[in-house]
């Protein structure tokens, strides 16, 4: 049905993007936690560093990223040589081009789902002896599930979509780079790869129709459990 | 026993309580916006004060000076609040146990099977939060708070989000943890009828201060802190005749004489509080015999104020008593401060609040 080249972009764009989900959930859930129940110095800034990804160009995001992590890059020098990691032009570049690119809609997702819950609920718990740790764990993160399972999905989404950023940084290597969107991409600058192209389509509409479905899906089934149906 | 002197400053706010609470149960009064429920916040943890000190049983919970102020969950202090709070993700069973299972069992206060009798919640231990009435709600609370085995207990106007049958209903639970237990409490609220089912030892809070602490009797005897007891005059009165011939209970308040309907559970020789509205209480240059109203007393005009539609009559007759009339009889009875108006009250205008006989179960230890 599919040739092998599509075969390996279908995995591989399903493979970054787990990894992405996987790589910003913690911090997407602490972010999310800490912009919505805590006030600090800085909140507002931190609060545009964090959505700057949304408003600005990917090719911009993307290139940055090259900037920073590529070989001569500060920080990518530093991995290189400290800890004998490269992330340019393999396919961990990618994970990393995608999770900058869904945090914010995972921080966003938590963000409002935490802010929906009562304080006093939390309040209750902690009267009740409970410590800070058992409070979110046990109250604040279970209430919250129907927000992270958004915000994981929403992100998975935009990953299997990722295209801007991760072609300026980490480039369209065959096995290696390129996703799906990628592959998609390549197809239509090729002459008489019309049908490749339009499979690749297909299935990219199908995974993100999935994925809003099975969004739907689990953030209901969460809802009724709270509700106690 | 708690000793509580703490202020705190939000915005306009201001908040500077001193209060000191012993065994038993003790009412916070208040109106909506005094800072009670603020003033709970910070005994239980949940706010922090600017300056001042909280020592609970000889700990010190909070002490501005020395910067020491122990988290909530680590004061050991119960909070229900008007809305119960139940965990929704949990089952009653487990909002129950929520507080209890971390506790060491050489620990615990109250055994499991004793508060869900207590508190009638057998038939509700495998339901849902969101599938029981408010009223069980609200057992449900007291009894999650009671399980994590408090030194304290504090309830937040925990039955006015409930209607009169309701309230009804969960009062007796109160009164049994008041008895049984012996949990000291405080309980919050804006009725004084309601915390005069469980208590008349009371502090009066407004606009962030404590205006008077102390038995309600006494706080009355002092009289000037009688208006903030809403539109009712409170009267605590001596029962010293029931005339079931004549239907009525016949007793004193200061030096009046004072007939009452008919309450034969008040025990003779007590104090019993009943209250009536100022709007009730009619006024006359004399008194008027060959009149059903059977209350009449003279009194000095000592404060006369214009408020809204209508204008409020402060008399003393031996003790304070505010009347309502309307702008209209004001202006016919030309009244002046200082002359002397009979207060006229029927019998049936007054309503029992509590007898200190019931109360007086919670005061022994």
């Amino acid at each position: 049905m599919l040739t092998p080249e599509e075969w390996s972009a279908l995995w591989l764009s399903l493979k970054v993007s787990v990894w992405c989900v996987a790589a910003i959930l913690p911090p997407g859930v602490l972010l999310g936690w800490l912009l919505a129940r805590k006030q600090f110095y800085g909140k507002a800034l931190v609060e545009a560093v964090v959505h700057l990804p949304m408003v600005l160009p990917p090719v911009v995001t993307g290139y940055m990223l090259l900037l920073a992590l590529g070989r001569n890059g500060w920080l990518g020098r530093w991995l290189h040589e400290g800890l004998g990691v490269s992330v340019a032009f393999s396919w961990k570049g990618a994970v990393i081009a995608s999770a900058v690119m869904s945090f914010p809609l995972m921080v966003r997702a938590v963000r409002l789902a935490m802010s929906l819950i009562e304080p006093r609920l939390e309040q209750a718990a902690s009267t009740l002896g409970a410590g800070p740790l058992r409070v979110f764990f046990s109250i604040t993160l279970p209430l919250a599930a129907p927000g992270l399972v958004t915000g994981a999905i929403l992100s998975f989404a935009r990953s299997l979509g990722e295209f801007g950023a991760t072609i300026t940084f980490v480039g369209n290597i065959e096995g290696e780079t390129r996703t799906l969107p990628l592959a998609l991409y390549t197809y239509t600058q090729t002459p008489g790869t019309e049908e490749p192209a339009l499979r690749l389509a297909l299935i990219s509409m199908a995974a993100a129709f999935a994925a809003l479905i099975g969004s739907e899906i689990l953030t209901r089934r969460a809802e009724q459990r709270l509700s106690g149906d | 026993m708690l000793f509580l002197d703490v202020g705190l400053n939000r915005g306009r706010f201001r908040l500077e309580v001193r209060l000191e609470c012993d065994e038993g149960v003790t009412g916070l009064f208040g109106p909506s916006g005094s800072g009670k429920s603020t003033a709970l916040g910070i005994v239980a943890g949940l706010l922090r004060p600017d300056r001042g000190r909280i020592v609970l049983d000889g700990e010190t919970l909070y002490d501005g000076a020395d910067g020491v102020c122990l988290p909530p969950h680590r004061r050991r202090i119960g909070l229900v609040f008007q809305d119960s709070q139940l965990f929704p993700h949990y089952s009653v069973k487990g909002n129950l146990l929520y507080g209890l299972k971390k506790i060491p069992e050489r620990e615990r206060r109250f055994a499991f099977d004793g508060i869900v009798d207590l508190l009638a919640l057998r038939p509700l231990l495998n339901a849902h939060p969101r599938r029981i009435s408010g009223g069980e709600k609200q057992r449900v609370a007291l009894g999650r708070s009671l399980l994590a085995s408090p030194r304290l207990l504090l309830l937040d106007e925990p039955l006015a989000s409930l209607d009169t049958g309701l309230k009804a209903q969960i009062l007796p639970f109160l009164q049994k943890i008041r008895d049984e237990l012996k949990l000291p409490m405080i309980y919050v609220s804006h009725a004084l009828p309601e915390i005069l089912q469980l208590t008349d030892r009371l502090a009066v809070l407004d606009q962030g201060r404590i205006l008077a602490a102390g038995r309600l009797d006494e706080i009355l005897q002092r009289g000037s802190e009688a208006r903030h007891f809403g539109p009712d005059n409170i009267l605590a009165v001596t029962v010293e005749l029931h005339d079931l011939e004549s239907g009525c209970t016949l007793a004193r308040f200061g030096n009046l004489p004072l007939v009452l309907p008919l309450r034969t559970d008040q025990e003779i020789g007590r104090t019993a509080y009943v209250s009536v509205h100022r709007g009730e209480i009619a006024l006359s240059r004399n008194a008027v015999p060959e009149l059903s109203i059977q209350n009449q007393w003279p009194g000095r005009v000592s404060k006369i104020e214009s408020r809204g539609s209508g204008v409020q009559v402060y008399l003393d007759a031996g003790v304070p008593l505010i009347a309502e009339i309307s702008p209209r009889a004001y202006r016919e009875l030309a009244l002046q401060e200082g002359e002397i108006m009979y207060a006229l009250i029927k019998t049936r205008s007054f309503a029992y609040l509590a007898a200190r006989t019931m109360l007086d179960q919670s005061a022994s230890p």
